[in-house]
């Protein structure tokens, strides 16, 4: 959704496309994840308390550097979770995944362009800390996972992935694990902007098309 | 060029692709970008309408011409 709200606003037209393109690419990863969920045996969410989204996606983006920062860090750590699921031991994940690995691989290379390019770097701290709560701390669900061998990674090794495919090292967070939300994967409050959370439900539709 | 504003410095990448083993490349467009990493998503994001078995860009300045349309061979 982040992406799509710049597919008219990047700095070029370019990069227009390339937004909508990942927007869209992110649309069916997300299908084919609530999918394999479902097929799993976990029900979907009922509320929107249930979207867990990390806090970087709460509100829209005003700056093309947030933006940036977003697909470089942020969707390294999603593409980085997912290879761990798809080297995992879950057979249902481990043959749908790969598709989406080949889609996020030009997201990455988009990301990493632009961040060559863009001077992000507070963003990019922000996202970088995000990142890391969302992977989670170490000695729990992550771990478990891996030791189990669903996740192909553990938690000291997503980070350090993290690192290369970024290209610097995570800076410093004093992250208060105490407050951190293991299904939500943040120790912020808060969530996604009611304008946002009613074009997801369809909110927004509904009241341009009123039913007769 | 207008994209100068964007970036300072651009390459322009001419992308070619097939739709078939078969089928030879064929030239589906171009690119303008200030790296390969660039080029690469730009390429992919604007000409995946098809279902292409092999997509690649090639630099423009890296294409050595021998004659151009209305030119004679020799």
């Amino acid at each position: 959704m982040r992406y799509a709200e710049w597919c008219i606003a990047a700095p070029s037209l370019e990069a227009d496309i390339a937004a909508a393109a990942m927007g869209l690419d992110d649309i069916g990863h997300s299908r084919v994840l609530y999918g394999s969920l479902r097929e799993l045996g976990t029900p979907d969410g009922i509320d929107e308390s249930s979207y867990a989204n990390v806090p970087y996606l709460d509100k829209p983006w005003t700056d093309w550097a947030q933006f940036v920062a977003a697909n470089a860090v942020l969707d390294s750590a999603f593409t980085l979770m997912i290879e761990a699921l798809a080297n995992g031991n879950v057979e249902v994940l481990r043959s749908r995944l790969k598709k989406m690995l080949q889609e996020e691989h030009y997201h990455f290379l988009h990301g990493r362009s632009w961040m060559r390019e863009t001077k992000a770097a507070s963003a990019i701290d922000e996202a970088w800390r995000e990142s890391v709560e969302w992977i989670g701390p170490e000695g729990a669900d992550v771990d478990e996972l891996h030791q189990e061998g669903r996740l192909a990674f553990h938690v000291r090794e997503l980070r350090s992935l993290l690192e290369q495919r970024v290209g610097s090292a995570a800076p410093p967070a004093d992250i208060d694990w105490a407050r951190w939300d293991r299904v939500r994967r943040r120790t912020t409050p808060g969530g996604i902007d009611q304008a946002t959370l009613e074009m997801l439900q369809g909110l927004a539709e509904k009241r341009y098309m009123p039913s007769a | 060029m207008a994209y100068s504003r964007v970036h300072a410095h651009v390459r322009e990448y001419d992308v070619f692709a097939r739709k078939a083993r078969v089928e030879p490349l064929r030239q589906v467009g171009s690119v303008v970008a200030p790296d390969d990493d660039l080029a690469m998503a730009y390429a992919r994001a604007t000409y995946d309408e098809e279902r292409w078995v092999e997509m690649m860009i090639v630099p423009r300045d890296a294409v050595i011409r021998l004659w151009a349309p209305g030119e004679s061979e020799s």
